[in-house]
């Protein structure tokens, strides 16, 4: 099973200071994100899995696999709360 | 020269208090746009199951399926629709909402003008807007209860341009974002009335039904703008038992936040939301902004707030 995740076609990004900001505007909200999670978001305009994801933090930032995958995996689960990511399961 | 907010409206008295009112406002849009008003029956129009948007008295929808925006006043009825891409506003009064034209303007057709007039780039901010001494363009944003009025009154009492207490519209122009005042009288409560001494000698114009006393710039010596480019961001709240207005830097992006926050139709229409947001971008990188607590030092001080931000 592999799993590929997209950011909701409803956001909007901005960048401002390294950082960034996400307004939903299928849930009306709106919060602040750090630049690796901005990277993240702009890179899930495009289904990716957990691994292209954590290959992206290493090809971007110095940090080694492990550590980004976990940096990943939080901030999928982040995100799982906050309703902006789409998922596709194939089998 | 066909004005650039046309009305349409075959009831003679409502069109003359739609003009009126647009008059007054002295907004000046670079493209034209309509409101074409009937007074009729508003259910007709159908029903809307869209999740609303709520403001006190007024209930948007926008989205999918149909696109567009729809506001209903619950005063009385009336229903305008906006359809996708339309500068027209189509807009039906019940003749309960006719027979309250002055009310229904200011809150149900001051809504609908803010989102037709986000259709040719002009985007709603709820601020305060002025220029001061220095030539500095400020916005003074935030919620009912913030202190826009008194600080706006209190700053066109120490002669600054003062454009409005509350509505102000954001665009691009030339790489630069102007605010754009809608022009009403600065609305007094008794408190801010008493603190701005100079309020006492300026006559003001009695709004009844807001509780409030309204008073132009020029009557409390200053003077009227209608745009700015703004270099100053303040983000305000009246400080509880404070004596000592103070001042807190903000990021670019802590300054972003606050002006979704305070211009929170960015929200709605996804085709329009990539441009509204780029302009709240754009101003967060332009002006300074502070988080500013107001105390009752400013009333024998002014000054004291463009010092903060020397």
């Amino acid at each position: 099973m592999t799993t590929r995740y997209r950011r909701h076609p409803e956001l909007r990004l901005t960048a401002l200071e390294g950082e960034g900001v996400v307004l939903h505007l299928g849930t009306r909200r709106y919060f602040s994100v750090s630049e690796s999670g901005l990277a993240l978001l702009e890179a899930l305009e495009t289904a990716r899995t957990a691994d292209d994801l954590a290959r992206a933090l290493t090809a971007r930032y110095t940090v080694t696999l492990e550590h980004a995958a976990a940096s990943v995996g939080a901030f999928l689960e982040r995100c799982r709360g906050l309703d902006v990511l789409l998922v596709d399961r194939e089998p | 020269m066909t004005p650039a907010i046309a009305v349409q409206c075959a009831h003679a008295d409502v069109a003359a208090a739609v003009r009126a009112w647009l008059a007054r406002s002295r907004l000046e849009p670079s493209a034209p746009v309509t409101l074409a008003i009937e007074v009729g029956d508003p259910e007709l129009v159908g029903s809307d199951e869209r999740a609303a948007f709520w403001q006190p008295g007024v209930v948007v929808r926008a989205g999918p399926p149909q696109g567009g925006v729809r506001i209903a006043w619950e005063t009385a009825p009336a229903v305008a629709d906006l359809p996708p891409g339309a500068t027209t506003a189509r807009v039906v009064l019940s003749a309960a909402a006719a027979a309250r034209i002055e009310e229904c303007l200011r809150t149900f057709m001051l809504t609908v003008l803010v989102l037709l007039l986000r259709r040719i780039g002009w985007h709603h901010i709820h601020a305060a807007m002025a220029l001061d001494p220095q030539e500095r363009g400020w916005l003074i944003a935030g919620n009912a209860e913030a202190g826009k009025s008194t600080t706006a009154a209190l700053l066109a009492s120490c002669g600054w341009a003062v454009g409005t207490d509350d509505v102000s519209f954001l665009t691009g122009q030339g790489g630069a974002v102007s605010a754009i005042a809608y022009r009403t009288p600065i609305a007094l409560r008794p408190g801010g009335r008493r603190l701005v001494q100079r309020v006492a000698a300026a006559g003001g114009v009695l709004l009844p039904e807001r509780r409030k006393v309204g008073y132009w710039p020029e009557e409390l010596g200053g003077r009227w703008i209608s745009r700015v480019e703004p270099e100053v961001i303040m983000f305000t709240s009246v400080g509880t038992g404070g004596a000592v207005t103070e001042a807190e830097p903000l990021g670019q992006r802590e300054t972003l936040i606050e002006l979704i926050r305070w211009s929170a139709w960015v929200i709605l229409e996804s085709e329009l939301a990539e441009q509204h947001l780029a302009l709240l971008t754009a101003l967060a990188r332009q002006a300074r902004s502070y988080r500013v607590t107001l105390g009752r030092d400013l009333f024998a001080r002014p000054a004291r707030l463009a010092e903060l931000v020397a």
